[in-house]
C-alpha cells in the first residue's frame, strides 16, 4: 500500500440538479437523481470527518448547490467543523435574503459562474435565462464581507470575447477571477468539436489574461487554468491521484476526481458505509493510481512524474481506452497522436457561428443540434 | 497596486482568515492556505485592523532590538506587499 499524505480539500457535489444546462459541464453524463442524494446529517458527519483528516477547504458544488434547501445548515455545520467554505454556484435560486442567511451561517467564499460577456450568447451557452440575474446578484454579494470570485469558462464560442468578458467582470468588483478553459470530460467532451479553441486563439487568450493580470495586480487576483490539449505536458490532475483532494458525489460515493466514474471496473466506497478516514487510506479507488507503481514507461523513468504524476487517469481512459496509459496529452506519450488529431479535427474556427447577433430564443432555434445541452437528473 | 503608506492599516481581505490549530495556524483564503511561523505570524497577528504600518514596525523593532536599522521596515513592507498582490491583505 502506498503511504499517503492527508487531503487538503473536499469537493462536495451535494446535488446534480441544476437549472442551467451548460454545454461544458464537468458532471458525469450519468447524473444522480434526487432520491439518491445524501441527507443533511450524512453531509455534516462527512464534514467533521474531513476536518479531522486535515482537510482545510470545502467546496460546495453540484449541479447547483442552491437546489438543496438545507444548504445553510450544511454551511453552518462545515464552519463548526472549522472548514473554509466555498460555494460554487450559478446564483440561480439565490435571493437577497437567502444570500444573507448563507453568509450568516459562515460562508467564506462564493464563486459565481459566467458564460459570456453579454446576455444572449451567455444564455445560449447556459441553455437558460440566467445572465441578468447573475449581474444583479454580484452587487448583493459585494455588500457582504466574503470573498467573491467570478468564474468564466472559456472555449471556442466565447474565447474571442475574452477581453470584453474580463472588462465586464471587473465592473462587478470581484476579489478574484478564475478564467478556466473548458476541460474535456463529461458534457464538454461530447461537445468538444464546438468548444476546442485553436492554438492561435489560445495564444491570444493567454496574452489577454497576462495583460489583465498586470493591470489588476493588488485589485483582482486572476487564476487561469488552460485546457492541456494544446500543452506539451499534461496537467497535475487533482494534484495527483489520492494525494490532496477527494470528491463526494450526491449519492455519497467517494471519488479521487470528478470524472473517475468513467473508468471501468472502479469500485467506489460510500460515506454511508465507511468513514472518510478509512476511505482515504484504504479504498480501492484511492489506492488504484496513488504513487508510482501503476506507471507505464515513459512515465516511470521520467523526471516530470514528480510534477504531473503521470497526468490525468480519466483523460487517459477517455482518449485511449486504457486508464493506465500515459496521458496522451503528453508529447512523450506513445498515443500522443490522438490529441494531435483531436486538435486538428475539432479546433476548426470555420464552424464558429456569430452568436452575439441574435436573441437567445432565435439562437436556440437556429443553432438546434449544434451541441448537446447538459440534461437534468430524473 | 495600492501604495503601502506609514499610515496604511493592513488587514485581512474579505474571505481571508485564520484557520488550522493553535499549534499550527494557517491563513485561509480562496483556493489556498499558507502556514505562517515566526515573524510572519507575528506580523499577521498585528494585521487585525487596529495598527498602522508604522505602529506594526515599531512593535517589531521593540521586540527585535538587534535587527539592523531599517531592515524590519523593509521586510514588513515586502511581506505585506506580497500578500496584497495575492489579495490576502488589504490596506
Amino acid at each position: 500500500m502506498t503511504k499517503c499524505s492527508n487531503p487538503l480539500a473536499l469537493i462536495a457535489e451535494i446535488t446534480h440538479r441544476c437549472p442551467l444546462h451548460c454545454v461544458y459541464c464537468s458532471n458525469p453524463l450519468e447524473l444522480t437523481s434526487r432520491q439518491e442524494e445524501l441527507a443533511t446529517a450524512d453531509w455534516l458527519r462527512v464534514f467533521r470527518e474531513a476536518a479531522a483528516l486535515g482537510v482545510l477547504h470545502l467546496h460546495l458544488t453540484g449541479g447547483e448547490p442552491l437546489a438543496r434547501p438545507d444548504l445553510a445548515d450544511m454551511i453552518a455545520g462545515a464552519r463548526q467543523s472549522r472548514l473554509y467554505t466555498n460555494l460554487i454556484t450559478s446564483g440561480i435560486g439565490l435571493s437577497h435574503e437567502r444570500l444573507a442567511q448563507l453568509v450568516e451561517s459562515g460562508l467564506d467564499h462564493i464563486q459565481l459562474s459566467f458564460q459570456d460577456a453579454s446576455e444572449d450568447p451567455a444564455n445560449w451557452i447556459a441553455g437558460a435565462r440566467a445572465h441578468a440575474h447573475k449581474l444583479e446578484l454580484a452587487g448583493w454579494i459585494r455588500s457582504h464581507s466574503i470573498a467573491f470570485t467570478t468564474n468564466l469558462v472559456v472555449h471556442r464560442q466565447n474565447i474571442e470575447h475574452l477581453e470584453e468578458m474580463i472588462a465586464a467582470l471587473e465592473a462587478l468588483h470581484p476579489d478574484r477571477m478564475e478564467i478556466a478553459h473548458a476541460q474535456y470530460y463529461g458534457w464538454a467532451l461530447q461537445n468538444r468539436s464546438a468548444l476546442l479553441p485553436t492554438r492561435a486563439q489560445l495564444g491570444r487568450a493567454v496574452a489577454v489574461v497576462a495583460e489583465a493580470e498586470e493591470r489588476l495586480r493588488g485589485k483582482v487576483r486572476i487564476d487561469m487554468v488552460v485546457s492541456d490539449y494544446h500543452a506539451r505536458f499534461p496537467k497535475a490532475c487533482m494534484g495527483g491521484w489520492g494525494r490532496q483532494l477527494l470528491l463526494i458525489d450526491p449519492a455519497g460515493r467517494a471519488l479521487p476526481c470528478h470524472a473517475a466514474g468513467v473508468i471501468p471496473g472502479m469500485r467506489f466506497d460510500n460515506v454511508r458505509k465507511a468513514t472518510l478516514d478509512w476511505i482515504w487510506q484504504n479504498s480501492e479507488a484511492f489506492q488504484k493510481f496513488r504513487g508510482e507503481d501503476w506507471m507505464p514507461e515513459p512515465c516511470r523513468s521520467c523526471d516530470r512524474r514528480k510534477e504531473d504524476f503521470g497526468g490525468c487517469r480519466c483523460q487517459a481512459f477517455l482518449l485511449t481506452g486504457d486508464a493506465s496509459a500515459t496521458d496522451p496529452v503528453c508529447e512523450l506519450a506513445p498515443l500522443h497522436h490522438i490529441v494531435e488529431d483531436a486538435v486538428r479535427e475539432d479546433a476548426t474556427p470555420g464552424s464558429t457561428p456569430e452568436p452575439r447577433e441574435a436573441p437567445f430564443h432565435v439562437l436556440q432555434e437556429k443553432m438546434a443540434g449544434f451541441w448537446s445541452y447538459r440534461t437534468d437528473p430524473k | 497596486m495600492a501604495e503601502l503608506l506609514e499610515t496604511s492599516i493592513p488587514k485581512f481581505a474579505a474571505g481571508c482568515r485564520w484557520g488550522g490549530t493553535v499549534e499550527a495556524p494557517v491563513v485561509l483564503f480562496p483556493e489556498g492556505a499558507i502556514r505562517v511561523e515566526g515573524t510572519g505570524r507575528i506580523i499577521l497577528e498585528l494585521c487585525d485592523g487596529h495598527f498602522s504600518l508604522a505602529e506594526i514596525v515599531q512593535k517589531l523593532e521593540t521586540q527585535f532590538r538587534l535587527a539592523p536599522k531599517g531592515k524590519i521596515r523593509a521586510d514588513v513592507q515586502t511581506f505585506l506587499e506580497q500578500l496584497h498582490g495575492k489579495r490576502i491583505i488589504d490596506y
